[in-house]
């Protein structure tokens, strides 16, 4: 675990603003590379907090296999949106933006006043990989292991229910 | 100011409240589910903050949170899929066109 103050609020900050940007932006296409972004700081956030694993998986699943997914919807559905709501930049909108960014520079500052060795990164992340993966493989395989059976049929049904639901539809 | 768990758990929670907040609002099926997302990827740091903090050996907030994020990819891939099926007939992403759903 990085337990940096400069890191978590610069990465806490980002996430909320990606993740503001991405509810309230007008055109989908945005929303999604906003979203795109807030998923990638997660994992950024997972790693900080000393979980590589869930870093990765979040980056792989949610920075890219969702993305994709989502864009071919939005291509298959590009012109069709009738919406017509969103996020019009205005006066409260930048009040609210200023506020935000100042608390954040407010709290780096003040962390930095108190503890003002955090600005080096000293605490390099220590991974001791074999207590990790036999951590991980008894939580999988001993102690989750109806869970992992479970979702390994979900996601067995899932991928038959669409092949049936393709056949159908052909 | 040393950071604590609920620093990591404030972030988690503000993030499933823009969640929430984008999921009530938008007008668009796909920014719902992508406001549905950004909920489940809130509900993912406060699990990883738990297997932090309250699990130094066990790891069980990290497994959960696998087991979350897969679910969440199957969740969003189901309901594309119900969306495509439904967007042939109403040709629209508007959601107030998919009340009988």
């Amino acid at each position: 675990m990085i337990n940096n103050p400069v890191i978590f609020y610069i990465s806490a900050a980002l996430i909320i603003f990606f993740a503001l940007f991405s509810v309230f932006s007008k055109k989908i296409i945005n929303s999604l590379l906003w979203s795109v972004l807030v998923f990638f700081t997660a994992a950024v956030i997972f790693y900080v907090l000393g979980s590589e694993y869930n870093a990765i998986i979040q980056a792989a699943i949610y920075g890219i296999a969702v993305p994709v997914l989502l864009g071919i919807s939005i291509m298959f559905s590009a012109g069709k949106d009738d919406s017509g709501k969103g996020f019009a930049i205005n006066f409260f909108a930048i009040i609210f933006a200023v506020v935000f960014t100042l608390f954040f520079i407010d709290a780096v500052v003040i962390s930095l006043m108190k503890q003002p060795e955090s600005f080096i990164l000293q605490e390099l992340p220590k991974v001791n990989f074999y207590d990790v993966i036999s951590s991980f493989v008894k939580g999988l395989f001993i102690n989750y292991v109806w869970a992992f059976e479970l979702m390994g049929l979900l996601l067995t049904v899932t991928i038959a229910g669409i092949a049936v639901f393709k056949r159908k539809g052909a | 100011m040393e950071i604590t768990m609920y620093h990591y758990l404030f972030v988690g929670l503000v993030l499933f409240l823009i969640g929430v907040l984008g999921s009530i609002l938008a007008q668009n099926v796909i920014k719902v589910l992508i406001a549905i997302e950004i909920m489940l990827t809130g509900i993912n740091i406060n699990f990883v903050t738990f297997g932090t903090y309250c699990g130094a050996e066990s790891f069980d907030g990290y497994i959960i949170a696998l087991f979350y994020t897969g679910i969440g990819a199957v969740e969003l891939a189901i309901a594309l899929y119900i969306f495509y099926l439904m967007f042939q007939k109403k040709k629209s992403e508007n959601i107030e066109r998919y009340r009988e759903l």
